[in-house]
């Protein structure tokens, strides 16, 4: 709440100074500050939080400018309406410079947008029968208010306004359930759609946001001036509109301010000398990244904390209730099988870490799946959270197919996950963390989001998410940083996170691993009162003591194939097993001894 | 079928070019995983070194030249392998300042930071650049002249052969060097493992200095070879650097031999569409790339990396 009071006093501030003074280059200066800010907000959220560089938002710019400009000029528009289009036909093109983005990643992700930025910089210089090329398009029709066109200062305290408005429907988003997935994406993809986040609408909504205010911010210019060529689309916009996010701090709701704050006075000073308003820009890019890669608004939030401590930082929460019940998802208990699996296979060119294998698992009952190194164990768990795709076979869960459902969509029908290798999204607290895991148990669409109205929704998951810390023992770390913890407790960090999801089947790779006998003791109990609140497991061990002593059913794998399965009792005993173990049908499975079967 | 040839020779010889600056990038991404996205201001400060070196020998030989318009005897000679020589070498030691300001701090870490680091170096040397040369084109004359010399009515440059000559012997050796020699296997051992190149005796930074080094050195050669055929401006690398980076990542940025292919493709199908429209040239090219992305991340020759779970 606090945060939104200082951005209306930052507002009303700078609508005072804009009001005190009749100085055009000052105006000027300050409506250049509100067209960096609204670029540098949509722009923080695609790189800051959702992680993604574009390297062309001078073609969204050039979208919203050429689309007011054409629109109050070829088509007559009304000024406000055309405001309006313009804003939403660059949203469009968020779209089509989101769409191939989706599947690039890394260096050929800058480069699609890159060459995004250059195509339409070329467009609007070349095609100049529509653009008008490095001639323009004149007599823009500017904004009206009461019939008259806006004075310099009338459009100053509109932009003001603007960047309010628009600041405070990202801040809401950001705050929430939006922010969460958004960073999520930045930290780990593969885990935030094990976690239920669609990893594409998000990349996709982030690229939309962004393209959303850069044209806004665009066709403001563009009536201002009531004039727009093809001079204002460089690649020294998208260069600097990123520049501004990163000097700022990127990644921070204050950041876009103290960067085009800063950068808009800086250029405005340093406008006469080209060459060195050039360098300054290059250098300070390099500055930010070496220096300070959280920006001014990360110096700023270190400064506070020295000078003023934040008290709820320092005491951690008082211990919580042992709660015993885990949030879940009403459903009728089936008395069929919770889940089949029939003949799945996989190869990877000649490697076949699965080769029909059929399973299936019973409700309410632990499942473990042991087997050598390199049996397809993995393999298995990932097909059937839909990370990986069967070749062949099919998976039905509670009578559903999951052929063609993505990572997410398994994730909503109730198949929760951990990693054999930790994929907790570490820059993000413990209770973040568990909080994403509510990702798509929270009600709240972007619209509600957006005006700030998932308080109570909100409210809920917290409340979900602490019942769940409480449940796996690390209430006291709620507030600590995931990957700042010992690795036994991300394990269970990771396990919380996806008992967030509210699954019906939980699968878990190897939980145990680099556990201490203590801990694995300790994560066996666990297992077995999640087990209790009606939760099915399917998981993957080394620890064989622990597999004996918890589970109601192993299944064996050897070389991608099932070789037995039954009772715990059954297994220990089977020759095969042995064999696969130990390669020889006359030494003796010894279960006392776990290490012989470790890797 | 004039027309024809002159297509095929215009589109080899700044084909040549994109390919050898797309083997650049591919033999810094091979070794260090990180690209120089400065690559386009290289090419532009390589051409404006050698036509300084240029004026200089021009002026210790007597006589008032003009910078913006040197005479053809220039280049005559050994001038003009004198002024790539030193072009070369001054770029291929800002590539070892890029490494160790803008490379080196944020190689392997998460958020490609060098992405942005390196267009800031860009930057500053643009800038600087600015600061020196001015914006303004100057014209280069071609040791070999600038007359047009006529193939079954098709009009070639002498300097179209000469890059076409250069780039293809430079690609031949360095595709030797990282095939068939041990500093070659070292570097795409550094590549795949720098802990356990390391491990291995290999002097990891040295590999990936020496990468940025030699990729910047292709910059600077690359720059004064294209200069007397394009109007040479410190603006003039970009849209060159940006066109070898799509060939090289449409064959492949882990490929070489597919960056080579890539960059001699664009170049033919950037002087086809000219033939067609010289204004939409470019922007068929970009927006190809894009498409190409978007059904084939990796390239046409990449290969698939999995990300394993």
């Amino acid at each position: 709440m606090r945060d939104i009071l200082i951005a209306v006093a930052v507002a009303l501030a700078a609508a005072a100074l804009a009001g005190a003074t009749d100085n055009d280059f000052y105006l000027r200066i300050l409506f250049s500050i509100c067209v960096y800010f609204l670029c540098a907000t949509g722009m923080n959220v695609l790189l800051g939080f959702a992680g993604q560089k574009s390297l062309g938002q001078a073609g969204l710019f050039a979208a919203g400018a050429y689309a007011a400009a054409l629109l109050t000029t070829a088509a007559d528009l009304d000024p406000w309406l055309a405001l309006a289009l313009a804003t939403a036909i660059s949203a469009g093109c968020g779209v089509l410079i989101a769409a191939p983005s989706l599947r690039v990643k890394g260096p050929s992700l800058a480069m699609v947008t890159l060459a995004f930025g250059i195509v339409v910089e070329k467009l609007v210089t070349e095609v100049s029968d529509v653009f008008g090329g490095a001639m323009g398009i004149y007599a823009i029709k500017p904004l009206t208010f009461a019939g008259a066109p806006l004075s310099m200062a009338g459009w100053v305290f509109f932009a003001i306004g603007l960047c309010l408005v628009v600041h405070l429907l990202v801040r809401n988003l950001l705050v929430g359930r939006f922010g969460r997935a958004f960073r999520s994406i930045q930290a780990d993809e593969v885990a935030a759609s094990a976690v239920g986040v669609p990893v594409l609408r998000y990349k996709v909504l982030a690229f939309v946001i962004a393209a959303a205010t850069c044209g806004l911010a665009g066709a403001l210019v563009a009536q201002q001036n009531q004039y727009i060529n093809s001079d204002f689309i460089t690649f020294n916009l998208s260069v600097f509109i990123l520049l501004t996010v990163l000097f700022g701090g990127s990644g921070s709701l204050a950041g876009p301010l103290f960067g085009a704050v800063i950068l808009t006075v800086l250029s405005s000073v340093l406008a006469r000398w080209t060459w060195i308003e050039h360098f300054v820009n290059g250098a300070l890019l390099l500055f930010a990244l070496y220096a300070m890669p959280r920006g001014v608004a990360g110096v700023v939030t270190d400064l506070i904390e020295r000078l003023a401590p934040d008290p709820r930082a320092a005491g951690a929460e008082g211990s919580a209730p042992h709660v015993l019940a885990l949030p879940t998802r009403p459903g009728a208990r089936t008395d069929a099988a919770l889940l089949e699996a029939s003949s799945l296979s996989k190869s990877y060119g000649g490697v076949k870490p699965a080769r029909d294998v059929s399973v299936t698992l019973t409700e309410g009952h632990i499942h473990a799946l042991i087997g050598p190194n390199g049996a397809g164990k993995s393999t298995l768990i990932n097909m059937l959270s839909g990370i990986v795709r069967p070749s062949e076979g099919r998976i039905l869960f509670r009578g559903r197919d999951l052929a063609r459902c993505p990572v997410h969509a398994i994730c909503r029908l109730g198949i929760g996950r951990t990693f054999q290798n930790l994929r907790l999204f570490r820059e993000l607290t413990v209770l973040e963390n568990v909080l994403l895991g509510s990702h798509d148990r929270m009600r709240n669409g972007f619209l509600r989001s957006l005006v700030g109205l998932g308080g109570p929704e909100e409210a809920a998951a917290r409340r979900r998410a602490s019942d769940i810390l409480a449940f796996v023992g690390l209430s006291h770390l709620a507030g600590a940083k995931a990957g700042s913890l010992a690795y036994g407790l991300q394990r269970r960090v990771e396990l919380a996170r996806a008992l967030a999801t509210e699954p019906y089947l939980l699968l878990l790779d190897e939980p145990a691993a680099g556990l201490n006998p203590q801990e694995t003791d300790a994560l066996g109990d666990l297992i077995l009162r999640i087990r209790d609140q009606g939760i099915t497991i399917l998981l993957v061990e080394h620890h064989m003591d622990m597999v004996m002593r918890i589970s109601d059913h192993v299944v064996v794998l050897d070389y991608g194939e099932k070789i037995a399965e039954g009772m715990p009792a059954a297994i220990q005993r089977d020759p095969r097993v042995t064999a696969a173990y130990l390669g020889s049908d006359d030494v003796t499975l010894t279960l006392a001894r776990p290490e012989a079967l470790a890797s | 079928m004039t027309t024809l040839i002159q297509v095929l020779v215009s589109g080899l010889a700044i084909g040549g070019v994109y390919a050898l600056i797309a083997m650049s990038f591919s033999i810094t991404f091979t070794t260090t995983k990180t690209l120089n996205f400065a690559q386009g201001e290289f090419v532009a400060v390589g051409a404006f070194l050698g036509v300084t070196m240029l004026y200089v020998l021009a002026r210790m030989g007597g006589g008032e030249v003009s910078f913006a318009s040197l005479p053809p005897a220039a280049s005559a000679g050994l001038n003009y392998p004198a002024a790539a020589l030193v072009a070369g070498l001054v770029l291929g030691a800002l590539g070892l300042l890029l490494f160790a300001v803008a490379v080196r701090p944020f190689a392997g870490k998460a958020g490609m930071n060098w992405v942005m680091s390196t267009i800031g170096f860009g930057i500053i040397v643009q800038s600087l650049g600015l600061a020196v040369w001015g914006p303004a084109p100057v014209n280069v004359p071609s040791p070999f002249g600038d007359d047009v010399i006529r193939v079954a009515g098709a009009g070639i440059r002498p300097q179209e052969i000469l890059i076409l000559v250069v780039a293809v012997l430079l690609m031949l050796g360095l595709d030797r060097v990282m095939r068939g020699t041990r500093i070659g296997k070292a570097m795409r051992a550094v590549a795949a493992n720098p802990q356990a190149a390391s491990l291995m005796g290999i002097n990891v930074a040295a590999m990936m200095l020496g990468a940025y080094a030699l990729s910047s050195l292709l910059a600077g050669i690359g720059g004064l070879l294209v200069a007397p055929i394009a109007s040479a401006s410190l603006f003039l690398g970009m849209g060159i650097a940006l066109k070898a980076f799509s060939g090289a990542i449409v064959g492949g940025l882990d490929n070489p031999r597919g960056c080579i292919a890539g960059g001699f493709a664009l170049g033919l199908l950037e002087s086809g569409v000219a033939l067609w429209s010289a204004e939409w040239r470019e922007i068929v090219i970009f927006l190809l790339i894009i498409v190409v992305l978007a059904v084939r991340p990796n390239g046409l020759f990449g290969a698939r990396s999995l990300d394993k779970v």
